[in-house]
């Protein structure tokens, strides 16, 4: 499954950059998030509850980051494992781009994602996925907006 | 009194007895909602059973923690192969003498495969305990592909080793299973070789499943005081389970009672024996307590036996004026994780060797080349006899190709190469001796009964307009001949796990003369109550309402095979009908005896005998029941009851004629089956309502499968069609009128003529849907596209073949 998408947001780039790398505020940005650690400088570990149509579970995962192309961007490539709900894992590419004092935010993302939750068929999956990824960068957005400014 | 003065006619149609279109005697509890399945049993102190599957394809099982699961209240037990190992359970021997992980023993082979089984005191907390079960996997390389399987480098099955024979003959290669070869081959290719004519082709007939409206399940019961298990189940072959359940378990047979309660329908889906058995057996053993286990719908589709899945190459050679001279096929069939499929051992590929179809046909090569796959095991009998619908799937399809070819008429094609009435019993390329058969009379039949030429004319016309933008839609006609092999069958050839496939049936008349019988079989909702029933009035003279028809419990009825196939009418219907002579043979003793003549002066007159020549002389048989039990009768015992056990001299080969009218808007991939006419010949007909009946189920079983229902994997291994969201099961909405129609042919061997029927809808179903598409795009190019023709597929051949401007 892919995802693209792209998100302004009123925030300059260094400002957004620098907040996509934090804990504290992803582990308030992503959607049922109960935990999240930075285990390492480029590795991140995460707990998430997430439902997807009949299906709740709570996913234990890792991200590693790949930050060489800060702060015009990174990479990212993890896996969650959800137990009999299913598993996910896959990467994205995050670009960041100026655009006057705001920033243009572009993803690519590829996901694998088995169990339970594939089987829910694909419909359900990329609405779902969808629905998520808007909660997060409208609640990054907001974060990040209220920082610049304040 | 009314026997003196009703004529014949009148007390035969008393009796309602074959030919009679008696309503379901089973209907009366099913309609009121008092049907007893798996599910209602409910047993004191019972508890319930439920699997921690795999999410992945292929992985290695590194550790399983059972600690959070155990540590919620209500759970009793949680099984790991760790567990079963010691008593030898981990494994169980599949139908196919392939052996299936019971629960993982250290690898998956495809997703949704069972890794635990955990034990609670209700059903929602085993499914709540079975989430806090925690496994480590470690991915390994998933082969959906069966070409692809037998290329790689990847060994699925580990624990086979350095095992250069299967179960039958010799592997070719790591994820090979076995070869199986009929016909001459060399003969065939030099025929091939002098052709006129040779079309050639892959067919593939898709993945698909059963999926029975009620899943798979059990209730296991272990009686610590009398060291008896009572095993009720979704079983269709209740008898073998018994004896299956005996040798892997060491518990004596006769310590072991197995009851098929009501089953809601079963297709081939329920024939198998699955890992919620030998678990739900075990933790009932174990806890001294009755253990349920109810798969549900996901589970369903995702791991019991699924059918189909063979990709078949032919070639078929002809004159120029459309005289088949031979067919070739080499089929790649796709088993799975585990060699699964419910095949009569010495048939790897069931009877796929009825591959030459309708035809005669003299010369012909088959070889099919099992291959595993990270899939789920199966490889059942979907509504079919054992790979029968494959084999009519694809000749139906060689014929269209060959049709094309010719460029000839596909009626036309098929009528000058039928077997012809007078050349049965026919002898085939591939080893069959097709019983009986008027394949001629019966197409001409469904052709006229069409106006086969008028929809010819009619399709030319709308060619025409589509061609000069008058209309968007296409008008297909699908034609299908098809000759099903079911009733298997003989002893000589055909066993399951070496359990010879004979039926039975024992029947006890009352002293007050009515009945009970009781048969090997086990009805799915195919009405055996109502038309086992029929047989016995016809031979023995008693109302089929006062026969009361049992089966599926091992401790009443005689062994016997099961319900698939269409076995039950050909084998089991045999049965009934011998052991009813039996009985009327010892009742025309005591009828000699009352009217103080010798046997040999007494006739059978509907449901009596009477002194020949003196019809006003007579005992019913109701009186000689009565005088079989209460008077004693020199050189007689008392008692009326008998019992026998059919081994069959041949399979059956019921036959039909389909044909299916299809409009098809190429723009959307939308169909719309205008027509659908079904022609069957079973032989001899019990009740024809029923069998209509059975017509109507079996072709929308078809229409699902042709026009999309599939099992559907991505690369990873994900069933991607695992609920009834994504599986396409036919609701009235999407079901169209039948037509049906019939000519008889009874089968020569059978004791009462009969051929089973239960099948030949499906079997004949499909490939005249799927001709149907084929022939609507026919007249602009195409030759082969595979099924399920779903709206997105058929928009795919109109967009491929240009037809979107």
């Amino acid at each position: 499954m892919e995802l693209t998408d792209e998100i302004r947001i009123s925030a300059p780039r260094d400002v957004v950059y620098a907040a996509l790398n934090d804990p504290d505020v992803l582990r308030e940005c992503i959607p049922g998030c109960e935990e999240l650690t930075q285990a390492a400088p480029d590795q991140l570990e995460a707990k998430v509850v997430l439902k997807i149509g009949p299906v709740k579970a709570r996913f234990a995962g890792e991200v590693t980051l790949d930050t060489t192309n800060a702060p015009n961007g990174f990479s990212l490539s993890g896996e969650g494992k959800g137990g009999a709900a299913g598993f996910a894992k896959g990467g994205a590419d995050v670009t960041l781009t100026e655009d006057g004092g705001e920033t243009v935010l572009t993803y690519t993302a590829k996901v694998d994602i088995g169990g339970k939750i594939a089987q829910l068929g694909s419909r359900l999956i990329a609405g779902t996925a969808k629905k998520l990824s808007g909660k997060f960068f409208t609640k990054f957005g907001e974060l990040v907006s209220e920082q610049s400014t304040a | 009194m009314n026997d003196q003065t009703m004529t014949p006619e009148e007390r035969a149609a008393n009796l309602k007895g074959m030919g009679s279109s008696r309503k379901r005697v089973e209907d009366v509890r099913f309609t009121q909602g008092k049907g007893n399945y798996v599910d209602d049993i409910k047993l004191d102190g019972m508890l319930f059973g439920d699997f921690v599957r795999s999410p992945y394809a292929h992985a290695r099982v590194v550790s399983v923690n059972k600690d959070a699961a155990l540590a919620l209240p209500g759970v009793i037990a949680v099984l790991t192969a760790e567990d079963l190992s010691p008593l030898g359970l981990h494994w169980m021997p599949t139908l196919a003498g392939d052996k299936q992980m019971v629960l993982a023993d250290g690898k998956v082979l495809f997703q949704g495969q069972e890794v635990a089984y955990v034990v609670a005191e209700d059903r929602y907390i085993a499914a709540d305990a079975a989430e806090l079960v925690e496994v480590e996997y470690e991915e390994l390389p998933v082969l959906t592909d069966p070409f692809e399987a037998l290329k790689s480098d990847v060994v699925l099955r580990e624990d086979l080793e350095g095992q250069t024979e299967g179960a039958h003959g010799p592997r070719k290669h790591h994820n090979h299973i076995f070869t199986w070869e009929q016909g001459d081959k060399d003969a065939t290719e030099s025929v091939l070789a002098e052709a006129d004519v040779v079309a050639e082709e892959m067919v593939y007939y898709h993945r698909t499943h059963p999926c029975p409206l009620e899943t798979c399940g059990c209730v296991a019961s272990m009686d610590k005081v009398t060291g008896k298990l009572t095993l009720y189940g979704t079983f269709q072959a209740p008898h073998a389970i018994r004896t299956v359940v005996s040798l892997i378990s060491g518990l004596a047979e006769h310590n072991i009672r197995v009851i098929s309660p009501d089953i809601g329908g079963g297709f081939g889906n329920k024939v198998g024996a699955y890992a919620g058995y030998v678990c739900s057996v075990v933790a009932s053993i174990v806890t001294g307590k009755p253990v349920k286990w109810v798969e549900d719908r996901m589970e369903n589709l995702m791991s019991t036996a699924f059918a189909r899945d063979y990709w078949m190459q032919g070639k078929i050679a002809a004159t120029k004026e459309g005289k088949i001279t031979g067919l070739w096929c080499h089929t790649t069939a796709d088993h799975g994780g585990f060699d699964a499929c419910a095949d009569p051992t010495k048939f790897p590929a069931g009877f796929m060797n009825i591959c030459t179809g309708s035809y005669d046909i003299p010369t012909a090569y088959l070889a099919v080349d099992g291959v595993y796959t990270n899939k789920a095991p199966g490889g059942v009998a979907y509504r079919c006899s054992f790979r029968v619908t494959e084999a009519a799937y694809f000749i139906e399809r060689m014929i269209e190709v060959l049709a094309i070819k010719l460029n000839m008429d596909a009626a036309e094609l098929r009528r000058i190469n039928f077997i012809k009435a007078d050349q049965f019993p026919y002898q085939s390329a591939l080893g069959w001796e097709y019983d009986s058969g008027d394949y001629h009379t019966a197409w001409d039949k469904a052709l006229e009964a069409v106006d086969y030429n008028g929809l010819r004319a009619e399709q030319a016309q709308r060619i025409e307009d589509f061609k000069a933008g008058k209309t968007r839609k296409l008008l297909g006609i699908g034609l299908t001949h098809f000759t099903e092999i079911v009733g298997a069958g003989p002893v000589k050839n055909c066993d399951i796990l070496g359990l010879g496939m004979f039926d039975s049936c024992e029947i006890r008349i009352h002293p007050t003369g009515s009945a009970i019988a009781r048969l090997g079989t086990i009805s799915q909702g195919q009405g055996h109550a109502t038309t086992f029933a029929q047989i016995i009035a016809s031979e023995i003279g008693l109302p089929a309402d006062d026969i009361t028809l049992e089966e599926g419990d091992t401790d009443t009825a005689p062994y016997g095979l099961g319900t698939y196939g269409s076995r039950s009418t050909p084998v089991a219907g045999a049965a009934t009908a011998m052991a009813a002579r039996k009985i009327r043979a010892k009742a025309q003793m005591i009828a000699a005896y009352l009217l103080e003549v010798h046997d040999d002066d007494v006739e059978w007159d509907v449901d009596r005998f009477a002194v020949k020549g003196a019809p006003e002389r007579f005992k019913t048989m109701k009186e000689i029941a009565f005088a079989a039990y209460n008077q004693a009768i020199p050189g007689l015992e008392p008692g009326l009851e008998a019992v026998s056990y059919y081994d069959p001299p041949n399979m059956t080969y019921p036959f039909g004629a389909y044909i299916c009218v299809m409009e098809i808007d190429v723009d959307t991939g939308e169909w719309e089956v205008r027509q659908f006419y079904a022609l069957d010949d079973c032989g001899t007909r019990i009740n024809p309502m029923i069998i209509e009946g059975q017509v109507h189920g079996g072709v929308t079983e078809a229409l699902a499968i042709a026009m999309g229902q599939e099992i559907a994997y991505d690369e990873m291994g994900n069933v991607k069609t695992g609920t009834l969201m994504d599986f396409f099961l036919p609701t009235a909405w999407e079901t169209p009128n039948y037509t049906t129609d019939h000519t008889v042919t009874p089968s020569p061997h059978h004791p009462i003529g009969a051929k089973g029927v239960g099948e030949s809808p499906n079997v004949g179903g499909v490939p005249a849907f799927s001709n149907a598409v084929h022939d609507a795009f026919r007249p602009f190019g195409l030759v082969q596209s595979h099924m399920p023709h779903d709206h997105w597929r058929i928009w795919k051949i109109a967009n491929g073949l240009g037809m979107h401007g």
